[in-house]
């Protein structure tokens, strides 16, 4: 038998999952890159938060403390690209942590800021600074998309001329990174031109010590014919790749997990996949919405959901649709009676932007075929690995020290 | 099931809801549309409701009119007004009560601050009709203060009531006697059980959809009624509604949109007001069997919430 610990890795848990409250500043819609697949429709170099609208949206949030009840706080910063401003940000958590204070807000010490960032300025002198200013309470997660090949297809460079990938302005950004968050995770965004380099993008992230891969199917309605197909032969040779490698040990990839591919009961497991309404996001103008992605540079064919401003607060019976609905209502039949149920995601803004009528009760299914490609790899890989587990005697180590994790709700 | 077809015969016919006509040019619907609306009536076996103007109708549109069963709603002030079977009025101080009959069936549209201040001259109404149905039409308006004053108006109302039945004469009044008689759900029914047929020959989930924006129709009379999202109209599908008891509220789907931007989620207003009225009703409903039995059977239970909303959100 092995005596070794056996460590299997799975997605991190967030921090305070379910019990945080995530409040999200857009303070800005620029960004160094124009990635293909990106879902941000309206970006530009005009939308850019100011210090009163950002000051205005913290004192609205802790003069109104009893509306916030959550345990936790989460302060996310997107853009477009956060680090483009960085000086805002930094007054900002210097303001919020001065008011936490002063306030005794039972956030103080509950607290969280988190950036996802394309990575290209994290070395420089100011967020080096806002990093080593905040360590014990950030959390940073950088994107990269894997090789260079699969990167640069996406993730390019902004502007005219010939088409730019930006990987080599990124990955030479990781080792830095992972210093400082050891256990740092990327998030790895799949649209049907990837496909076929999903084995060797996953790997490879490995390879720069990434241990911690979410990756995803984008849920907008991209895919091809023959995708689920190719989709699921990468994933089973990825599979393959973890499990002859004993990757599984110290890594994780979120496309593997015991908990996808199964029925869910339409009474005990009803619960609304997507966090949007109990998340608040706030933009330049100090309007509020429900999730960044009801914004109008979110939104390709529907009208922004506003749900308040800084200036005369939220508007409760906007969030009333959010906060009743649930994963049969919202759901098709098809979904409802869908014996693979179990992991199957959905975002409730593409679900709004791509619903007949303005509503988020309308669950886009463009990625069906793609979660049953999933399910079926994902079999695979379970029982490939337990059978392996088996026969090294190491099977129920194995069950003992897995984490228990939750599905991750964005 | 479809069951209502709600006839719009001109631009400017009377709002008997929530929803105030916004069209001062009358626009009368073409006599072609209106032969076309009934024929589709009797093929899908729906019951018409025509919706009339102020202005009497040309003797042709009146014959096309009777060829179908049907209701007629009328402004009190319309020029056919006697031959109504639902009269509006607009505003507590316009009825006349000594106008009314004890056969008649009337709407009294009102603003909040209009009803709090003349609700009492309701009291002299109740005795003349069979039923009347009184719309606020600001309900979005209610703070908490308001809810408080509601509380108290149908408190006071309730009386009137229980001494219209103790000396036997069952008005029907919607704010306090409808949910005594009910045991399930009996809303507005919008986009399930009714639609509109706007003059321009288009249908619209109810009248007030016609006049937001006309472009926000939901088939024409030629290619019959294409409700996208139909389920989103049905109780199964209200998430709030479908765990409520007040079964009398008008669940208005257009006030609905209009608060909260979908129409299967009601506001915090709807909710506690319809809760206020429900809970008037089960006073009332006590108050009429301490003098003899009353619908036995009929039970409405006491509740501590006037928002069902807190029992069903998801964040708490």
């Amino acid at each position: 038998m092995n005596e070794e610990k056996l460590k299997i890795k799975e997605d991190a848990q967030q921090w305070e999952g379910g019990v945080a409250k995530n409040i999200t500043f857009i303070v800005t819609k620029d960004c160094q890159l124009a990635c293909k697949y990106c879902y941000l429709v309206g970006k530009n170099e005009e939308e850019r938060m100011s210090w009163e609208v950002a000051k205005q949206a913290i004192d609205y949030i802790f003069d109104h403390e009893n509306d916030f009840p959550e345990r936790s706080v989460v302060f996310d910063f997107i853009g477009g690209e956060p680090f483009l401003e960085i000086d805002l940000i930094e007054r900002i958590c210097d303001y919020i942590k001065t008011e936490l204070f002063r306030r005794q807000h039972h956030w103080f010490d509950s607290y969280r800021f988190s950036f996802s960032t394309n990575g290209i300025n994290y070395d420089t002198q100011k967020v080096q600074r806002f990093i080593e200013k905040n360590a014990s309470h950030l959390s940073i997660g950088i994107t990269i998309d894997g090789t260079q090949r699969k990167h640069d297809l996406n993730r390019i460079w902004k502007g005219d001329g010939p088409e730019r990938g930006s990987y080599n302005d990124v990955v030479r950004n990781i080792p830095l990174w992972l210093s400082q968050f050891p256990g740092g995770g990327t998030k790895v965004t799949i649209s049907s031109a990837d496909i076929p380099y999903i084995r060797e993008s996953v790997l490879h992230l490995y390879s720069l010590g990434i241990h911690e891969v979410n990756i995803n199917v984008v849920f907008e309605d991209v895919w091809q014919e023959g995708d689920d197909r190719r989709f699921e032969e990468q994933l089973m040779l990825l599979a393959d790749d973890i499990i002859d490698g004993d990757y599984y040990k110290d890594y994780s990839c979120s496309f593997f997990s015991e908990r996808i591919g199964k029925p869910l009961d339409p009474v005990k497991e009803n619960n609304n996949w997507c966090g949007a309404g109990r998340m608040l996001s706030i933009d330049a103008a100090g309007n509020f919405y429900p999730c960044t992605r009801f914004a109008a540079y979110s939104l390709r064919e529907k009208r922004p959901i506003i749900i308040g401003n800084v200036r005369d607060g939220i508007n409760k019976n906007r969030l009333r649709p959010f906060l009743t609905l649930d994963r049969t209502t919202q759901s098709p039949q098809e979904c409802v009676d869908c014996e693979v149920a179990s992991g199957c995601a959905w975002c409730q803004g593409e679900n709004y932007d791509a619903a007949e009528t303005p509503t988020v009760y309308q669950r886009s299914t463009a990625i069906c075929l793609m979660h049953k490609a999933r399910v079926r790899a994902n079999n695979y890989y379970w029982n490939r690995l337990f059978r392996k587990l088996e026969k090294d005697g190491s099977r129920e180590e194995f069950e003992q020290n897995k984490r228990n994790v939750k599905p991750e709700i964005c | 099931m479809l069951k209502y077809l709600i006839i719009q015969l001109d631009s400017t016919s009377t709002s008997f809801c929530h929803y105030a006509v916004n069209r001062r040019e009358p626009c009368l619907m073409p006599l072609d549309t209106l032969r076309k609306a009934i024929r589709w009536s009797m093929i899908e076996n729906v019951n018409v409701q025509f919706l009339y103007p102020e202005y009497p109708l040309p003797a042709e549109y009146a014959d096309a009119i009777e060829t179908i069963d049907h209701v007629k709603i009328m402004q009190a002030t319309a020029a056919d007004a006697g031959k109504a079977d639902i009269v509006v009025f607009d505003g507590i101080a316009s009825v006349d009560a000594d106008s009314l009959s004890e056969d008649m069936s009337i709407v009294v549209r009102t603003g909040k601050k209009a009803f709090f201040a003349e609700y009492a001259m309701l009291n002299a109404i109740l005795p003349k009709v069979s039923r009347l149905n009184v719309v606020i039409t600001d309900i979005a308006s209610f703070a908490d203060d308001d809810f408080t004053t509601y509380e108290a108006a149908l408190t006071e109302l309730a009386v009137a009531v229980k001494n219209e039945y103790v000396g036997n004469h069952p008005v029907q009044f919607n704010l306090l006697t409808d949910r005594i008689m009910l045991k399930e759900m009996n809303n507005c029914g919008a986009g399930s059980e009714s639609l509109t047929l706007a003059p321009n020959g288009r249908f619209y989930v109810c009248p007030a959809f016609y006049f937001d924006d006309e472009s926000d129709s939901v088939g024409d009379i030629d290619n019959g009624p294409s409700l996208k999202n139909p389920q989103l109209y049905k109780l199964g599908y209200a998430p709030i509604c479908r765990v409520c008891d007040a079964f009398h509220c008008h669940r208005c789907v257009w006030l609905n949109r209009r608060t909260t931007l979908e129409v299967n989620t009601p506001s915090h207003e709807q909710c506690a007001t319809a809760h206020i009225e429900r809970n008037a009703s089960r006073r009332l409903l006590e108050a009429i069997r301490e003098v003899g039995e009353f619908l036995p059977g009929m039970e409405i239970p006491e509740i501590d919430y006037i928002d069902p909303f807190e029992n069903v959100r998801i964040d708490r």
